[in-house]
């Protein structure tokens, strides 16, 4: 359903030259994904089938055409946008803007191909069921988000995808492109030329840029929840719902966790503890801007532990997020915390790749994510009271939920 | 897809070779203390990685304390001279860069990125750590147990845990076929004395490669010599590799876990800079790669038996092995899957590849050149790995081979070691 009050561009283009290896990346974003779906798994599946044949070409000629430069096509459908992202040798680059037009424009989505793309994802969904911290984070996610469809896997459930056919998947097509799209072209490329390719190409693309109805908003659930899992090892999830990309308290939230845990190597307070202070794991995971986009992210710790230490592991967690909340930061954390986060901008325009995904999510989001300037500028206006305001409101103890994946014989 | 001519092909190929090149400028230099430098003046960021590769792996162990050589890269970050335990990374996090290291059966390696104004303290970090450790006993104890739990979450892990069962079965008693995380018994054994006496014999500058890539200026050589200039008394004692033990005749592995059948069918391969490694590469990239390739194409786009399909050959110095993975759907039948493996590997011997699978394979086995050294630290670590193993020129070597290979040497280097019938381990996981 198309939401009235057509705000939006209904084809984006962004290029860019990126000096570097002779590569280019395209993105064609149609912005529709899981979260508007009618039934669960519809995008993924709808998404993987533009690059399993066209009105002209069937999966096999498109992909010996990219494969035989080398070129690499990849159709995906996810929670906020489903498309097509291609990267190819730089010389290609006219032909990859034309696979992606083809692919966006003028999908077939064949009959034989939509009942194989079901049984792969049913497949997939078998074959994460054997990996323990997979089982784990589904029941963590459902705990935080549901009936949000972030709560649920991309590819739904056995039942949900074996009700896709190609007319339901022709239909979320239509709704995404109703969506509007998004194409973006970075690489040693002239990006002028780029963008009047990608405005020829596109300039029948039938989209008519509508917003799309918000999901359900997540209702909450119980505080503890645990899970059987395969294995001998447990696994721990504690979090709780943060705030979307857009928001004013996002960059503090980025600053807490660089200090909490994000920020690279066995740093910060939570791996410090866990890891280096009392031995408990050895993959530990913080973040607590994880998946903030159009809706609201999530503070999420991730351990994985022996069965025995579990209790301890969540102690651990849980003491340190409390301290967070009664002390905030101290000056020195937010400073190191910030000199971090401006270190790392090079790091994320170092490629073609990166540069299209960022300009591709910068009109997504509607934000300058892919200006350096303004990522500076945010971090230089975080302040202590501002970050403290951020753990005490978002990163509350009693609103941390808690899943644990424990091993079936000892569940 | 039509065929291009001979003449264009070779301008084609020409292009192709163009592009494997390593990205900048170059420079190798060897300091008096025996340390190798390689510099790669490269300014399409404002970035420096470097980093530090260590002829010392899991084949260096004794079998005893199997898992010392990674156990040391753990410590490596728990105390030395200079810097605390945690210090190290404390201050990379300090200078916005990021650092990791990981252990092989031929080395180790650490490395580090950093913003170009501010690299240095990685020269810091590293002189410091090759000096010597603090190896204090309370953080070894710790750090067994941050292992353990490592090797239980690789336990856990349905791959994981084949591939570690399958590399035991091909390789006996050879040290590839040694766990690089080691054994729960082995690491009980293995404490301060232990790694001490690793570090001191093989953590030394003449066993030792550094690469400082990115926008370095005219006095990164003279800041590497200020830390790395030191002599040290005697040589590495590194441990001869044995000779290769490839099965002499078909294995099996069989073991259940989960609810998901998976094969791991493993090959003899050579050692990577053998002249038949890259032809035997090039054979697997058409078995085995993206979805047009022969296995793919069968078992996963046609027949429909399969979610997905790879094969992968190891890059190491000795002979070695190569793997055909597949997941399964469920239902299917293992033995189905496997005799149309075992048929698609025959089928290459019996029908060659057509030039059309030459070329495709090539051009991705090129592209994955090209992506896998677009950012500073790739470039970093392909020289390291290459000045470290073989020699800095070994790279565009191994794409020069692949490029003017013909089509009757892929038929010669598929009958040499494409013979499962012969020498092969099958590995299977199945549902429980």
């Amino acid at each position: 359903m198309v939401v009235a009050g057509v705000n939006r561009e209904r084809l984006a283009v962004r290029s860019r030259r990126v000096e570097g290896a002779p590569v280019v990346a395209v993105r064609a974003w149609l912005r529709a994904g899981s979260r508007v779906e009618a039934t669960p798994g519809q995008a993924l599946v709808s998404g993987r089938l533009l690059a399993e044949g066209t009105s002209r070409r069937s999966w096999r000629e498109i992909a010996e055409a990219a494969e035989g430069r080398g070129a690499s096509i990849s159709s995906f459908g996810e929670l906020e946008l489903s498309g097509v992202s291609i990267d190819a040798l730089a010389a290609d680059w006219e032909l990859a803007v034309d696979w992606a037009a083809e692919l966006i424009q003028t999908p077939a989505f064949p009959e034989d191909r939509c009942a194989w793309a079901v049984r792969q994802a049913q497949g997939e969904l078998a074959a994460l069921a054997d990996h323990p911290e997979a089982v784990t984070s589904w029941a963590f996610m459902d705990q935080l988000y549901s009936p949000h469809p972030a709560g649920r896997p991309p590819q739904g459930d056995a039942g949900s995808l074996g009700a896709l056919d190609p007319d339901a998947c022709r239909r979320f097509h239509r709704q995404a492109s109703d969506a509007g799209v998004i194409v973006s072209v970075a690489g040693r490329i002239d990006a002028e030329a780029a963008e009047r390719r990608v405005r020829e190409r596109f300039a029948a693309f039938t989209g008519s840029a509508g917003l799309l109805a918000p999901p359900p908003a997540p209702a909450g659930a119980e505080r503890r929840r645990q899970r059987s899992v395969p294995g001998d090892q447990a696994h721990v999830f504690l979090g709780c719902l943060t705030v979307p990309r857009a928001h004013p308290a996002l960059t503090a939230l980025r600053v807490l966790s660089v200090v909490l845990g994000s920020g690279g190597g066995l740093s910060g307070r939570i791996p410090h503890r866990l890891r280096e202070r009392e031995g408990l794991a050895y993959a530990t995971h913080v973040d607590a801007t994880a998946g903030a986009g159009l809706d609201r992210g999530r503070f999420m710790v991730y351990a994985g532990t022996s069965v025995a230490t579990v209790e301890r592991t969540i102690e651990s967690v849980l003491d340190e997020v409390e301290r967070l909340a009664a002390d905030g930061v101290t000056d020195a954390e937010l400073e190191e915390a910030r000199a971090y986060l401006l270190g790392r901008e090079p790091f994320r325009r170092e490629t073609a790749r990166q540069w299209a995904d960022l300009m591709a999510a910068a009109v997504h989001y509607g934000l300058p994510l892919d200006s350096p300037e303004w990522v500076l500028e945010r971090l230089d206006e975080v302040d202590r009271e501002g970050v403290d305001a951020a753990a005490r409101e978002f990163l509350q103890p009693a609103g941390i939920r808690i899943t644990i994946g424990k091993p079936e014989n000892e569940a | 897809m039509s065929r291009p001519g001979l003449a264009s092909r070779g301008s084609e190929i020409a292009g192709l070779r163009a592009l494997c090149a390593v990205p900048g400028e170059l420079r190798e230099t060897r300091l008096d203390s025996g340390l190798t430098v390689c510099l790669i003046g490269n300014r399409q960021a404002p970035l420096v990685s470097t980093a530090l590769w260590y002829r010392a792996g899991a084949r260096d162990e004794e079998p005893a304390h199997a898992g010392v050589a990674h156990f040391l890269e753990h410590m490596m970050f728990k105390g030395s001279g200079r810097y605390a335990a945690g210090e190290i990374d404390r201050r990379t996090r300090q200078l916005g860069g990021s650092n990791n290291a990981f252990t092989s059966h031929d080395s180790t390696a650490y490395y580090f990125s950093f913003s170009s104004d501010r690299w240095v303290e990685a020269l810091d970090i590293e002189a410091d750590r090759m000096a010597g450790l603090t190896l204090d006993p309370e953080e070894v104890d710790r750090e067994r147990q941050v292992i353990l739990e490592e090797l239980s979450m690789y336990e856990d892990d349905p791959w994981d845990a084949l591939d570690k069962a399958v590399h035991l079965a091909f390789f006996g008693g050879h040290p590839y076929g040694r766990p690089i995380i080691g054994t729960r018994e082995a690491l009980a054994a293995t404490g301060p004395g232990e790694l001490d006496a690793f570090h001191r014999s093989l953590y030394r500058p003449d066993n030792a490669v550094l690469v400082v890539a990115g926008s370095i200026g005219d006095d990164a050589l003279d800041r590497v010599r200020e830390r790395f200039e030191g002599r040290r008394d005697g040589a590495a004692a590194r441990r001869p590799l044995p000779p290769a033990s490839a099965p002499a005749e078909p294995g099996r592995v069989e073991r259940r876990k989960g609810d998901v059948a998976r094969l791991l069918l493993a090959l003899p391969s050579p050692g990577a800079d053998d002249p038949d490694y890259a032809p035997l590469r090039l054979l697997l990239t058409a078995l085995g790669g993206p979805r047009t390739s022969r296995l793919a194409a069968k078992l996963v786009e046609d027949d429909q038996l399969c979610v997905g399909v790879s094969c992968e050959i190891t890059e190491t110095v000795g002979p070695a092995m190569a793997v055909v993975a597949a997941e399964l759907l469920p239902g299917v039948e293992p033995e189905r899957v496997e005799a149309r493996v075992l048929a698609e590997l025959a089928r290459l011997l019996a029908e060659p590849l057509s030039e059309e699978e030459i070329d495709r394979a090539r051009r991705i086995l090129v592209a994955d050149w090209v992506f896998g050294v677009e950012r500073i630290h790739q470039q970093a670590l392909a020289v390291g790995m290459a000045a470290c193993l073989f020699d800095r020129g070994y790279p565009e070597r191994h794409l020069g081979r692949l490029l003017d290979c013909p089509a009757e040497r892929l038929a010669e280097v598929a009958e040499r070691w494409i013979r499962p019938r012969q020498s092969s381990v099958t590995g299977w996981s199945l549902p429980e």
